[in-house]
This record gives structure tokens, sequence and C-alpha cells, in this order.
């Protein structure tokens, strides 16, 4: 499930009131959620959380799941 | 060190100049298939011509003809180019086409190909079995160009060639003129606008000549990439060039770079590359979205030239550019800046590698007025950067509106020349007379001459360049007409600067009846969902009353009159988020 504050951040970032994420919503489903501000979430999350993604593992992001589980993982959730 | 040397006349066609690479360097590196975090795969000249011979038997088997335009879908794929080379053997026309983002609805994607078919007279579609669905339909309609769709990912060769086969391609190879056409490139845009250019296996190889020369380019030089091979700039600078040449090109897949743009630098670094192009968006991009830490230890010491091309090329870009790279042993000298089009193969001019990149501060409202005047204390201050002076082969020419040449440091259209120049759209003489005019090709680009050194500051044509993709405004405002609580017709879509970015970014202005803050916001999910449908991010939206638009003397709502209304303007009745 996606929590709230990863939530929070992705729409601000798109300028968003809200949208319905589910583990499995990828990017393209997403109002605004293109290659560039793909990077600016990102950095958002890392900002947010105080947390570093590498580069290769942001490869492997499939779904907005993978990236809360991700995320999780670094917060040793 | 060796100097640039390119003798056309020894291998006057592609194939016979790749393949002469072959015979003499036939273990160096032609291309470096590079995939993050695994291995990369190589290409030597050697396997590339071998592989390149099986594909274009195969090709020959299927029937394809020569001079026929071969389609090409295909995903970052290290099989790609003995394909692209071995449809070049048998006398087709490769035409790279980029393959659809999940964000384009397939109806959409289908029938911007079907629009391109018929424009620019494909033939067959050569791509993956995951489009079959989206492209098999459109061979059955009445009045396809298609005749056929293959997978040549699938395809299976046996060890040994067919010798007759190979021998039929290697004869039809053998009789391809200079002057033949060799592939077929879209002028970057959107869907059924783009315009296809054929351009000759002689315009190709000068531009080679050309441009290799302004780059002063070397045996030793190693190109490294991302751009997608769908764009003139990809296709010529970063693939065509260093396989003519017989360098190394490694190619970065386009889709890893743009979520991990660490990855042109560790290229850069690991495979001591020397020579690198980007559009401007990428420069800042690299500046500030890579962590620190992914950085560490890398080194860009052998980066001789990196050139900014594509969109138009900001100071500031640069600047964070070198401030970020220079501990890095990037050579802030290294940056140079290129102005060009597909019309005229790629390039037109180049600053000089090596040398400061020349930069004016001018006064921004005399600039807008037309006359590039050096900023005083007063001025409010804008920073164009040179796009270089012409390469050989290239005139270039300011001119007004009857096309008359002006003066050094007045603002006109500019009009270009070349060595390389393109014979025109294909099957679209109207559009070709349009621009063409007694061997100038007429860009739409406006800009200034100053001391031989050209400046690029906007544009005549109302295209939207984001991220170094040309998008057209009136494919956005089409997809519009059809939205829920818009006025259909009262729609302009527009380019917003993004200086963050170092890009543009796309807004639209739409009329609506919409009254309520809560309506307005379902009209612009509705807006940014028709934009996704054509694989489009609109950024700004801004909503109006009914009859707010101002009407060009065409009678169609003015794109620069509005924008210019909505930038300046604190009009209550404009509703913007």
């Amino acid at each position: 499930m996606i929590s709230k504050e990863l939530k929070e951040v992705i729409l601000t970032q798109l300028n968003l009131d809200d949208f319905d994420f589910k583990d499995e919503t990828i990017a393209p489903e997403v109002p605004g959620w293109d290659s560039l501000n793909h990077i600016n979430i990102i950095l958002a999350v890392e900002e947010k959380f105080k947390v570093k993604f590498k580069s290769y593992e942001l490869l492997r992001l499939k779904c907005v799941g993978d990236l809360q589980k991700m995320l999780d993982s670094k917060l040793n959730k | 060190m060796s100097e640039f040397n390119f003798n056309i006349e020894e291998a006057p066609t592609l194939w016979k100049r790749w393949k002469l690479n072959s015979e003499r360097n036939p273990d160096r590196d032609a291309i470096v298939h590079w995939v993050a975090g695994q291995e990369p795969f190589r290409w030597t000249y050697k396997n590339l011509i071998d592989s390149a011979k099986r594909f274009s038997v195969k090709i020959r088997e299927l029937g394809i003809k020569p001079g026929e335009v071969c389609a090409t879908i295909i995903r970052h794929n290290p099989k790609f180019y003995p394909l692209y080379l071995g449809i070049s053997r048998a006398a087709a026309l490769p035409a790279v086409l980029a393959y659809p983002n999940p964000r384009l609805h397939p109806d959409k994607f289908r029938q911007g190909l079907e629009g391109m078919a018929l424009r620019s007279g494909l033939d067959y579609i050569l791509t993956e079995r995951e489009l079959e669905p989206i492209v098999k339909p459109l061979i059955e309609k009445t009045g396809s160009t298609i005749k056929a769709v293959y997978f040549p990912l699938e395809w299976e060769f046996n060890a040994e060639l067919d010798s007759k086969l190979d021998a039929e391609v290697e004869e039809v190879a053998s009789k391809t003129k200079d002057t033949d056409p060799m592939l077929l490139q879209h002028s970057s845009g959107t869907t059924g606008l783009q315009k296809p250019v054929v351009l000759s296996h002689r315009a190709i190889l000068c531009h080679v000549k050309n441009l290799g020369a302004a780059l002063k380019l070397t045996e030793k030089d190693k190109i490294a990439s991302w751009l997608p091979l769908y764009h003139d700039f990809g296709l010529i600078a970063a693939y065509q060039i260093p396989l003519a040449y017989g360098i190394t090109s490694i190619q970065i897949d386009p889709f890893e770079w743009v979520l991990a743009p660490v990855l042109l630098p560790e290229v850069i670094s690991k495979e001591k590359a020397t020579t690198s192009f980007s559009p401007n968006f990428a420069y800042n991009v690299l500046a500030e979205k890579i962590n620190e830490e992914e950085l560490e230890g890398l080194d860009l010491s052998s980066l001789r030239i990196i050139v900014n091309a594509a969109e138009p090329i900001r100071h500031d870009s640069h600047e964070k550019f070198i401030a970020r790279f220079k501990k890095y042993g990037l050579n802030p000298l290294a940056l140079a800046g290129l102005y060009g089009m597909a019309e005229v193969t790629l390039g037109a001019t180049l600053t000089e590698p090596g040398k400061p990149i020349p930069e004016l501060s001018v006064d921004r409202n005399e600039l807008s007025r037309g006359i590039m005047k050096l900023a005083n204390k007063d001025s409010v201050l804008r920073v164009c950067v040179s796009s270089g002076q012409p390469i050989d082969g290239c005139k270039l020419k300011i001119v007004d509106e009857n096309r008359n040449e002006i003066e050094d440091g007045l603002v006109g259209e500019v009009a270009v020349t070349s060595a390389s120049m393109f014979d025109g759209y294909r099957n679209y003489p109207e559009k070709t007379t349009e621009v063409v005019a007694n061997g100038m090709y007429y860009s739409g680009d406006y800009g200034f001459r100053w001391k031989g050194e050209y400046y690029i500051i906007g544009r005549k044509k109302d295209i939207i360049i984001c991220a170094g993709k040309n998008i057209y405004p009136e494919d956005i405002e089409d997809v519009m007409n059809n939205v829920d609580g818009l006025i259909p017709g009262r729609t302009i879509a527009f380019g917003l600067e993004d200086v963050d970015m170092g890009t543009e970014v796309v807004a639209v202005v739409s009329e609506t009846r919409a009254e309520t803050d809560e309506d307005k916001n379902k009209v612009r999910m509705n807006i940014l969902k028709a934009g996704m449908s054509i694989d489009i991010i609109i950024h700004k939206v801004y909503l109006v009353p009914p009859r707010w638009l101002i009407k060009s003397s065409s009678g169609k709502p003015s794109r620069k009159a509005n924008k210019e209304r909505l930038i300046s303007g604190t009009d209550q009745l404009v509703w913007s988020r």
C-alpha cells in the first residue's frame, strides 16, 4: 500500500489534488509524471525522507509499489 | 596526434565506407551497446559487417527491393545496428521511428503511424512482437503503403551464409550510386506533422567530412551518446558520423539515461570517451539531478568536446554544468554549440572546439524589437550564446520577411544552404516549395550574426522544444477539441521557459464555461489526460471564459498574442494552475 506521506510528495511534485495510487500504478498512468518529473519526484522523496537512492536501483522500479518498497527498505521498515 | 582525414571518393556509399572501415580496423569497436549494470555488448567493425550481411540476405529473401523504406520501431537492442546496416546494404532505406511510450494511447500511435506511412511512403515496418496487434491492422487498411510487418529480433541465422543470395546483395550494394537515397529521417516532431527528409549517400558522407573536420575528429575519438536514433541529432552525430569515420560510438539507452542521468558521465569515465552531444536540458539534468556519491571516482578528463544543440543554448545551463563537473576533470573549454536541422543532414554551424563559446550580453528589450544592442547599466539583460560559425560546405544568411539579407546585428530568419542539403521533403512538394528557394533552406528560426558568429534566439514557427523534442502546438490543440468542458476550437498551446530545467514546457489556454474552482480543476484534469493520450505532458493550464482568446487575422486564436496577454497580464478572469 502506498503511504500517505509518499502520496503527498508525489501529488505535490505533480501539482495534483488527488490520485488513486495503487501498488501497481505506473508513471504513464499519472497525469504529469513524465521522465523529467520522475527525476524531481525521486529527489523530493529523498529530501522528505532523508534517504538516498542509487540510479541503478531506480532503473528497477516498475510501479509506485516498487518505489514504496524501496523507500521502506531504506527506512528499515 | 593524428588529424582528420576523410576521402569520400575512396568509398562513396555508406556500405562501401563501413566495409572499408572493417577492412582497415576489423577489431576496433564500432558500437559499444551500453545497458546499465551489465557488461556492454561490443560490436567490432568486422563482427558488425558480418552480422549486417546476414540481415541483408534475409531482407533480400523477404523480397524487399532497393529504394523501399524499412521503418524500424525497436527499443535499445544490440541487433538494431547490424539490421540498420543490412537494410542499407540491400539498398533499401532505413527510417528509425520512436518506440511508443506506454503513455501514448495505442489508437493514437496507430493513427500517427498511419499518417506517417502515407506521408513518408513507408513500405515495411520492422518492429518487436509486442507491437504486432497495433501495427498489423495497418497492412489491411485501404490505401495503406505498408506491405508487411516483420520482427527482425526473432530472425535466426544459419551458421553458413547463403553465398548465392549474399553475392546478389553485394551486387546490389556495389551498384548503389552516391546520389541514391540512403536514409529517411523525420524532422523531429509529433505524430502526423513530421516531415520526411531523404538524404543521399553523398549528402551524409559530405557531412561526415565537413562536420567531422569542424569537430576536429581523429581516429582516437570515441563518442558517448544517450540520444535517441530517431532524432537527427542522435542518428547523424552519434551514429552515422562515427560509423562512417571508423571510430567507436557508445550507445546508451535513452530511456535508461533519463531515469539515471549518471550513466553518461559513468560511460565517459569508463570508456574514456572524448566526444558527446546533448540538448540543453541535459546540461541542467546532469548538473543538478545526480547525487554527489554517484559521481565519486569518475573522471571526465578524456572529454574533448561536448556539443549542445537541438534546442536554444542557455548560458546558465553551461555555467551550472561546468561548476558541477570541473572537479571531475571536465575541461570547461570542451563545451561547444551547434546549430542545424535535419534538412541539411544535421549541422550548419559549430563553435570552435577547445575555445570559449562566444557570448554577448545584450539589451533584452532591444532584442525583442529585432536589434542586437550590447547591454548597458540600464538594460534588462539577456545573454546570447553563439552557435558558432558555418562549417565547411555551409553558407548562412539572415533575412527579412521578404527574404532579403540584412546586416549584422539585426534579427531575422536564418537561411541555410549546404553541401549536405536534402532533396526536398518526400511526397510533400508544397511544403518543400514553402521552405526552399534558390537553393536556400528557410529555417523558420530567428537569429542574428555578429562578428561571423550566429546567435539563434527564437522561432518564427510556434514549435515548442521540450527536452530537445519538437512539439507542434497543432497536435495538442487538435486533441483538445474533444475534451469535456472545453469549447471546441478554442484552445491554444505554447511553450513556457522553465529556467530550472533549462528547456521549455507545454502550456495551454482554453476557453471553458466552467465557473467554480471545482469544475475548473476537473476540466484541467481532462486537459492533462488528453495531453497524456498523445504522450505530451502539459505543465501549465490556463482557463478563460468564452470569447476571451484574441483572434489572429485568419480568425483562429493567436498563439503569440494570447501568450503575451497571459504572461504580461493580471486579468482576473484567468484561472491557472
